[in-house]
C-alpha cells in the first residue's frame, strides 16, 4: 500500500487533486491511500505516510515541515505550480512515487 | 516591460517572500488563527440565531407569516437568545481554549491541558466573581484581546516550566493520564500566582480590571482597524502575498480576526439594542465583497476563462468554475497562472481594492446593509453577503456590482495575456517545425 499525504492551507484545494490522483491510481491498478490535510494537522498526520506533498501556496513552510519529517525519513516536497493548477493527477502521482522510491534507496 | 517585471519579481523575492515566511510561521499568528478556526463553528451557529431573533422584516409588516414570526420572536426573545449568549456571548471561552491548544501543540505540550490552562488564565482576569455570579461584560468581543494575551502568556509559562523541568514527577508506573494532570499543577499555581495579584494591582491603580484596561489601551487601534485605509492595506498585503504564491489570506486573517470579532460583537450588541451598527469592516465584508470566488475576486474571471480563445485557459476555466463558487480558486491561481504573471498583476491587485472602495462607500451612504453574522467563508459570495447582513437584499446587489466591476477590470488584461499565449504557442509550433526540419537535414548529411 502506497500512502501519500497532501497538505495545503485548509486541505480544500488539495482534496480536489487527491480525487484526481486516486482516479489515476485506480486506472493503473495501484493500491494507494491518499489524503489531504490542512497544514495545522501536519504534525499529527505526517508519520502515517511515506511522502508528503505541499500545495504551492504553503511552499514557504517547506523548510520547517521538511525538518520535522526528516527525522522519520519522510520526504516533503512542494507540488509544481502548473501541475497543481491544472490538477494533473498523473504527474503528481508520478512525482510522489519517485520521491518514495528515492527515499528508500 | 520585461526588465521592470524582473525588478518587481526581485523585490517580491527579496522582501515579500521572507516577510510572509516569517509572518506565516509566526507561532502566535498561527495560534490565533487556529484558535478562531476552532471557535468558528460555535459562533456561526450562535450568530445564526440572530435571524430568528431579528427576522428580516419591517416591524410594521402586515404579511401574515412575517407578522407571526415577529410576534413569536418578541414573545420568546429570552429563550431564543440563550444559544446566542452561550456562543457569541462567551466567544472568548472558545477562543482562549483554541489558542492555548494550538500554541501548546506547537510547543509540544498537551493541547487539552494548554487549552484549559489558557481558559483559566482568561477567567482569572476577565470574569469578576461576586455573590455567586460572574460578570459577563468581558466574555464576548470586549474580552478578545485579553483572551489572546492570557492564552499566549499561560502557554508560554507552561512551556517554560516544562522546558526547565520544573514539574512534579511521578513514578513511571503511574498512568500517563494521571501523570499529565499532575504535570499541570505547577503551571496552574504560577498562573494564579502571577495573574491574580496583577489583576488586583491594576484594579487598585486604575480602577479598571485587565480587559477594561486593555480595551482602553487598544481603543485607537480597534477603531483604526475599521477604516478604509485599514481595508485597503490588509487587502493589498493579501494580494501581494498571493501574487508571490503565498497563501496571504491565511496571514492577513490571522492578524485581522481579533479586530473583526471585537467589531462583530459590537455590531450584534447594537442590533440587539436597536441602535445604529457601528462597524463596517468585518469578516463578512472581507469574504463576500473582496474575495468573491477566492482571493482577487476571480469568480468573474473564471466565467471569462470559460469562453477564452486559448485551449489552456478554457481548460482552467472548466476546472476552476465549480470550486470558484465556493471561493476556492487555486486551480485558477496556479493554473492560469495568475501567480507571478506580469500580465495579471494590475487587475489582481486592483480588483479587490476597487470593490472595497465601492462597498465601503455604499455602506457609508447608508445604502448597503452591514454585517451582523458570521458565515462560513466557503458560502457563495452573494448568499454569504446576504446571510452575513441578516438576509438583506442590498448585499446581493452589491456583490453583483462587484462581480461586474471585476469582470470589466480583468477582461482587457486577460485579452492581452491570451494574445501573448497564442503568440508563444505559434512560435513554439514554428520552432518545433524548424527543429524537425533541421534535424532531417542533419540526418541527410550524416547519411551522405
Amino acid at each position: 500500500m502506497i500512502r501519500i499525504m497532501l497538505c495545503c492551507s485548509a486541505g480544500m484545494s488539495t482534496s480536489m487533486l487527491v480525487r484526481k490522483m486516486k482516479e489515476v491510481a485506480q486506472e493503473r491498478g495501484l493500491a494507494v491511500e491518499i489524503d489531504a490535510y490542512g497544514v495545522t494537522e501536519f504534525d499529527e498526520q505526517f508519520a502515517r505516510y511515506q511522502v508528503v506533498l505541499l500545495g504551492p501556496q504553503v511552499k514557504y513552510m517547506l523548510k520547517t515541515l521538511a525538518d520535522k519529517a526528516a527525522s522519520a525519513g519522510i520526504p516533503v516536497q512542494p507540488i509544481e505550480m502548473m501541475d497543481y493548477g491544472m490538477q494533473r493527477g498523473d504527474k503528481v502521482l508520478d512525482f510522489a512515487l519517485s520521491l518514495i522510491e528515492a527515499a528508500h534507496e | 516591460m520585461s526588465s521592470l517585471y524582473q525588478s518587481m519579481i526581485g523585490v517580491i523575492e527579496k522582501a515579500i517572500t521572507p516577510l510572509a515566511g516569517r509572518l506565516g510561521q509566526q507561532k502566535y499568528i498561527i495560534a490565533i488563527r487556529d484558535g478562531f478556526t476552532a471557535a468558528l463553528p460555535f459562533m456561526i451557529i450562535g450568530s445564526f440565531m440572530l435571524v430568528f431573533i431579528f427576522p428580516p422584516f419591517s416591524a410594521t409588516t402586515t404579511n401574515g407569516f412575517a407578522r407571526a414570526w415577529l410576534d413569536f420572536s418578541a414573545t420568546y426573545r429570552e429563550q431564543l437568545m440563550l444559544p446566542f449568549y452561550l456562543s457569541m456571548g462567551v466567544m472568548t471561552f472558545f477562543i482562549s481554549v483554541g489558542i492555548g491548544a494550538s500554541l501548546g501543540r506547537q510547543f509540544s505540550l498537551d493541547p487539552v491541558m494548554s487549552g484549559l490552562l489558557a481558559f483559566m488564565a482568561f477567567l482569572l482576569v476577565a470574569a469578576p466573581y461576586s455573590n455567586g455570579t460572574i460578570s459577563t461584560a468581558y466574555l464576548s468581543g470586549q474580552g478578545i484581546f485579553t483572551a489572546l494575551i492570557t492564552a499566549i502568556y499561560s502557554t508560554r509559562v507552561y512551556a517554560w516550566l516544562k522546558h526547565n523541568n520544573i514539574t512534579i514527577r511521578l513514578p513511571k508506573e503511574v498512568p500517563t493520564g494521571v501523570a499529565r494532570s499532575f504535570e499541570i499543577l505547577i503551571p496552574v499555581v504560577v498562573i494564579i500566582g502571577t495573574l491574580h495579584p496583577l489583576n488586583l494591582f491594576i484594579q487598585a491603580q486604575t480602577g479598571m480590571i485587565i480587559p477594561e484596561a486593555i480595551m482602553h489601551l487598544l481603543e485607537p487601534l480597534v477603531s483604526a482597524s475599521d477604516s478604509l485605509p485599514a481595508i485597503l492595506l490588509s487587502v493589498l498585503l493579501c494580494q501581494l502575498f498571493w501574487f508571490a504564491g503565498i497563501h496571504g489570506a491565511l496571514i492577513v486573517t490571522g492578524i485581522m480576526n481579533p479586530f473583526w470579532m471585537a467589531n462583530l460583537s459590537a455590531n450584534q450588541a447594537a442590533l440587539a439594542a436597536g441602535t445604529a451598527l457601528p462597524h463596517i469592516y468585518l469578516q463578512g465584508f472581507w469574504d463576500h465583497y473582496l474575495l468573491i470566488g477566492g482571493v482577487g475576486s476571480t469568480l468573474p474571471l473564471a466565467f471569462l476563462l470559460l469562453r477564452s480563445r486559448t485551449t489552456h485557459l478554457r481548460t482552467i476555466g472548466k476546472m476552476g468554475i465549480v470550486p470558484s463558487f465556493f471561493n476556492i480558486n487555486e486551480p485558477i491561481m496556479f493554473g492560469a497562472p495568475i501567480i507571478m504573471n506580469p500580465m495579471m498583476f494590475i487587475p489582481f491587485v486592483c480588483v479587490p481594492m476597487v470593490n472595497a472602495i465601492l462597498a465601503w462607500t455604499a455602506t457609508r451612504m447608508g445604502w448597503l446593509a452591514q454585517v451582523v453574522s458570521l458565515t462560513p467563508w466557503t458560502t457563495p459570495a452573494p448568499i454569504g453577503a446576504s446571510w452575513a447582513a441578516n438576509w438583506a437584499i442590498s448585499p446581493v446587489v452589491m456583490c453583483l456590482i462587484c462581480m461586474v466591476m471585476s469582470a470589466l477590470m480583468y477582461l482587457p488584461f486577460l485579452r492581452a495575456y491570451e494574445r501573448s499565449l497564442m503568440k508563444s504557442e505559434e512560435q513554439k509550433a514554428q520552432e518545433q517545425a524548424a527543429t524537425t526540419q533541421s534535424g532531417e537535414k542533419r540526418n541527410e548529411v550524416s547519411v551522405s
